[in-house]
């Protein structure tokens, strides 16, 4: 058996477990990943923080994950994930631990309970990154967010407040294979519970899109504002048809009407890691290519060859979109 | 019901350029404008203030020509409006930021029953002043709704959320952050405009009016510092080629066979 350390409580990374959803999950097994690189260079151990309803089941899937901890706060009133009575709740947690770093997944629920946390705890926080580093000599933690609209990257550092907090973009990190023979110590932290009354839940319906289909895709088309006419946007379904894949798109196509939210890649939508991207008509602005910047292979058509999307492309293709599309779709159909 | 309305001047960020030597923003020629959401929020609370009656006051903190940004609320239909202004105020991270807000807030009489907030702004974008200030004043927050309604004392409101339509109760004094659905800002006219400009007053808080000390404010109340500003390195650069649709279109098809999207075919069509 592998013997198991115990670090001292202020060397701790720690992260925030959201497992509601499968993709909430899958970036909670993402922060895992990196923060069992970034404990490595600070000698620290990993602890994942796990509050709600009959829990168990994740603290498990964490273990085997990477997580050398998982706390765990199981009680029938954190069933809903509610920002005021978590946020005094995990006040209390770090008060007593001392956690050196502490993420979380840059979702809706993320970037709006950390703030709250971070304020309460009167330390730094920062948002939706897309690197984490330990600098070698000071041994702080480089937080690289965007910043005005995402043409800079600023790296963020917290220096003298701890914990150094962060939310992190999903899709940046790869989680860690299931390991089948874990170890890892489950804790149950004595706290009080204050449930916070004044918020309620009234209902929660899910929107009718499918969930995760553009994740998961193996081709994502994406159209931007280059594609023009809502028509010509519908010839991306053709083609990602005719490719088994799915269609995204970037903010100004979105805000445009040419398809719905849902669809929308980017800084402030999904983020994709497909085997293959074409990306069509979208000048490459930095808010929409931190979305896209897993892919294992992007081929961007656009007309202006100085767009900086050729910059990230593996293939790019100089011309008209919808020339290209149409004869693209054509010579498709004509193979199969 | 009294709504206080947290707006921020920013630079209108698609027209920012940047000095590629000194990795800073070029400022200079480029429009300030409020930040989108928080008109969004004003319209609400002038929605709001329409069925319910009540005052507004809009508040920002920022330089002194964040005055501009309030006058454009005061012509919006604000009440009255509140500018944060110390030299010492500058350099705040959100910790900082969020706590001259909420001293302000707190200072306000009677205390508002709803704090309004953009959801995030489009400079920074991180959209945690509106949490932190609810967390500061105490406040319960929802963050991102989408439609806001009064049943009695309390706010029904809904957000679109992690893929979820959700509807609360809220009691108030609270604290909303507002997504783009919620409103559409209605267009200001000129003559309101420019009497906003010309006859209405602006309320101007400095640190001490706030009882406020430096170490609270602006960068010695921060806890973060952005120490470097670099463009993301491009991570690979793949051939790029010109030529007529139909050339593009065959090597696009040789590109998709080579990684086994497509099945490679003899040649024949």
């Amino acid at each position: 058996m592998k013997k198991v350390e115990m670090n001292s409580p202020s060397k701790g990374i720690w992260v925030f477990g959201d497992y509601r959803h499968y993709f909430q999950n899958r970036v909670t097994l993402q922060l895992i990943a990196k923060a069992k690189t970034l404990a490595q260079r600070l000698g620290a151990e990993v602890t994942v923080v796990v509050l709600g309803e009959e829990v168990h089941q994740y603290a498990m899937e964490y273990v085997a994950h990477g997580a050398d901890v998982v706390m765990v706060v199981d009680h029938p009133s954190l069933k809903n994930f509610q920002v005021e009575t978590y946020s005094r709740l995990v006040a209390t947690l770090v008060e007593d631990y001392r956690p050196e770093v502490f993420l979380a997944g840059a979702t809706p629920f993320g970037r709006e309970f950390f703030p709250r946390l971070a304020k309460r705890l009167k330390t730094g926080l920062s948002t939706d990154c897309i690197a984490l580093e330990v600098d070698a000599e000071t041994q702080l933690l480089l937080q690289t967010t965007p910043a005005f609209g995402g043409d800079l990257l600023a790296e963020v550092i917290t220096q003298n407040h701890r914990p150094q907090m962060a939310t992190v973009h999903p899709g940046v990190f790869e989680e860690r294979i299931h390991d089948s023979r874990p170890v890892g110590r489950i804790i149950y932290p004595e706290v009080d519970i204050h449930p916070d009354e004044r918020v309620q839940l009234v209902c929660s319906r899910p929107e009718q899109s499918k969930k995760g289909y553009l994740e998961n895709a193996a081709v994502v088309i994406v159209g931007g504002r280059g594609i023009g006419s809502g028509e010509q946007f519908q010839s991306l379904f053709d083609l990602a048809e005719l490719l088994q894949g799915e269609v995204g798109a970037t903010r100004p196509a979105v805000d445009a009407g040419l398809t719905g939210e849902d669809r929308l890649l980017g800084q402030t939508g999904k983020s994709v890691k497909p085997r293959l991207l074409i990306t069509i008509g979208t000048s490459g602005a930095l808010q929409y290519t931190t979305g896209i910047q897993g892919s294992e292979t992007i081929i961007a058509i656009n007309r202006d060859a100085q767009a900086p999307i050729f910059k990230i492309a593996d293939l790019g293709l100089v011309g008209d979109a919808h020339s290209i599309l149409t004869l693209l779709v054509e010579k498709l159909r004509k193979r199969l | 019901m009294d709504i206080v309305v947290c707006i921020k001047q920013v630079p209108d960020v698609p027209n920012i350029r940047i000095d590629e030597h000194r990795m800073t923003i070029i400022r200079e020629g480029v429009e300030s404008i409020i930040n989108p959401l928080d008109c969004v929020a004003l319209e609400a609370a002038v929605d709001l203030r329409e069925r319910q009656g009540g005052r507004i006051t809009v508040l920002s903190m920022g330089p002194p020509q964040s005055e501009e940004a309030l006058r454009e609320a005061l012509a919006f239909g604000a009440d009255q409006a509140i500018l944060l202004t110390d030299p010492a105020f500058g350099g705040a991270d959100t910790l900082a930021t969020s706590h001259v807000l909420a001293t302000a807030i707190s200072m306000l009489k009677p205390f508002p029953d709803l704090v309004l907030c953009g959801r995030q702004t489009i400079d920074s974008d991180t959209g945690h002043v509106g949490p932190q200030i609810a967390e500061e004043l105490d406040l319960p927050q929802v963050c991102g709704v989408n439609e806001i309604d009064l049943q009695g004392d309390s706010l029904v409101v809904k957000r679109l959320y992690d893929g979820f339509l959700d509807t609360f109760r809220v009691n108030t004094p609270a604290l909303l952050t507002v997504s783009q659905e919620l409103s559409s800002p209605h267009h200001i006219p000129l003559a309101d405009l420019e009497r906003a400009f010309s006859d209405r007053e602006i309320i101007r808080w400095a640190m001490k009016d706030l009882n406020l000390k430096p170490e609270e404010v602006g960068l010695g109340g921060s806890a973060t510092r952005a120490w470097k500003l670099h463009k993301a390195a491009p991570k690979r650069r793949g051939e790029v080629v010109t030529g007529s649709p139909q050339s593009l279109v065959e090597h696009l098809i040789r590109k998709l066979e080579a990684l086994s999207i497509l099945d490679e075919e003899s040649g024949n069509e």
